[in-house]
């Protein structure tokens, strides 16, 4: 398979072909992107098509300093933002208090107990993922499916880095009480 | 309250945010972009027929203008310069309230352009 970096500099030149390796390479993720923020699918669909347009026609202004996919997710968020004003208010709305540091867990498939743990309570929390508000789930959806650093979020969305750490220590703040209460309920239906 | 997550409820949900699965497409879009790509070629700088005339007929204009004060005769030259003082004086001494009242229109104009836009956007975020 051709190197990115190829199928990039192709398509700079005008290769559509190279482009449309680029879009198959890519659009799942835009998509992903842009359904967490719009939460419908056809719209997620016209944005992941729109954003591609955009790339199309700012592809000589890559210079490759961030990864394309990358920049691509930064077109995204800026047409979620034409199309959602109030996005781009709730992100700033997040402020960036001093918050403890939060412990991530290094990896959940090697400890044993945690191959124990109910899928119920999983899928719920997905559940409550799905819940989430825009703003935090699009902070999530870089954080954690694209592994996007705390600092590389902040760039991407223009953001501050501590606004950047609040929204998804928020996120688990939410996703807490939300764990708080399907025990609670799991309490009760077992009395 | 303390606000640092407790271990195992911390656990749960990193482990919840790391396994959320990702949407899939309910179909491929490249064909569909491919197919936009043709039709919105890449915005380029170009001058049309049109703005060339366009320019050759305002540089004849002024250069026309420019050109025929020239040659004009002294004495008009004077008179276009006393009459055009005396308009000034009787516009500043007569016709002062006619400036704020510009000043105004034009804001209105302004506000009227804008106001329903930014009223637009407004509601489009509230939705």
């Amino acid at each position: 398979m051709e190197p990115e970096q190829s199928l990039i500099q192709r398509a700079q030149k005008g290769d559509p072909e190279a482009f449309a390796a680029l879009v198959d390479e890519h659009q799942r993720y835009v998509y992903n992107l842009a359904l967490r923020i719009v939460k419908d699918e056809n719209e997620a669909l016209d944005l992941t098509q729109e954003t591609f347009v955009r790339a199309w026609m700012a592809l000589p202004n890559f210079r490759g300093q961030s990864q394309f996919r990358t920049w691509l997710y930064r077109i995204t968020t800026n047409l979620c933002y034409n199309r959602l004003p109030h996005l781009r208010r709730s992100l700033n709305d997040l402020g960036d208090d001093v918050l403890p540091e939060v412990v991530e867990s290094e990896d959940t498939a090697s400890n044993p107990l945690r191959a124990l743990e109910s899928n119920e309570i999983r899928s719920q929390l997905h559940q409550a993922i799905d819940q989430l508000d825009a703003n935090y789930k699009m902070l999530i959806v870089l954080r954690y499916h694209d592994e996007l650093s705390y600092e590389e979020i902040a760039s991407l969305l223009n953001l501050p880095l501590g606004t950047v750490k609040t929204g998804i220590f928020r996120a688990k703040e939410k996703l807490r009480l939300a764990l708080q209460g399907f025990a609670s309920e799991e309490k009760w239906t077992t009395v | 309250m303390d606000d640092r997550l407790i271990p195992t409820q911390n656990e749960r949900i990193e482990d919840a945010l790391r396994s959320y699965p990702p949407a899939s497409m309910p179909r491929s879009i490249t064909s569909d972009v491919m197919a936009r790509l043709q039709t919105t070629p890449a915005p380029r700088f170009q001058l049309t027929r049109k703005d060339l005339i366009l320019a050759v007929v305002l540089t004849a204009v002024f250069n026309s203008i420019l050109f025929g004060l020239q040659f004009l005769p002294g004495h008009v030259v004077l008179q276009i310069q006393i009459q055009g003082i005396l308009a000034w004086q009787a516009f500043l001494v007569n016709m002062r309230w006619l400036l704020p009242a510009l000043f105004f229109g034009l804001a209105a104009v302004l506000a009227a352009l804008t106001v329903p836009i930014l009223y637009r956007m407004t509601m489009d975020g509230r939705r």
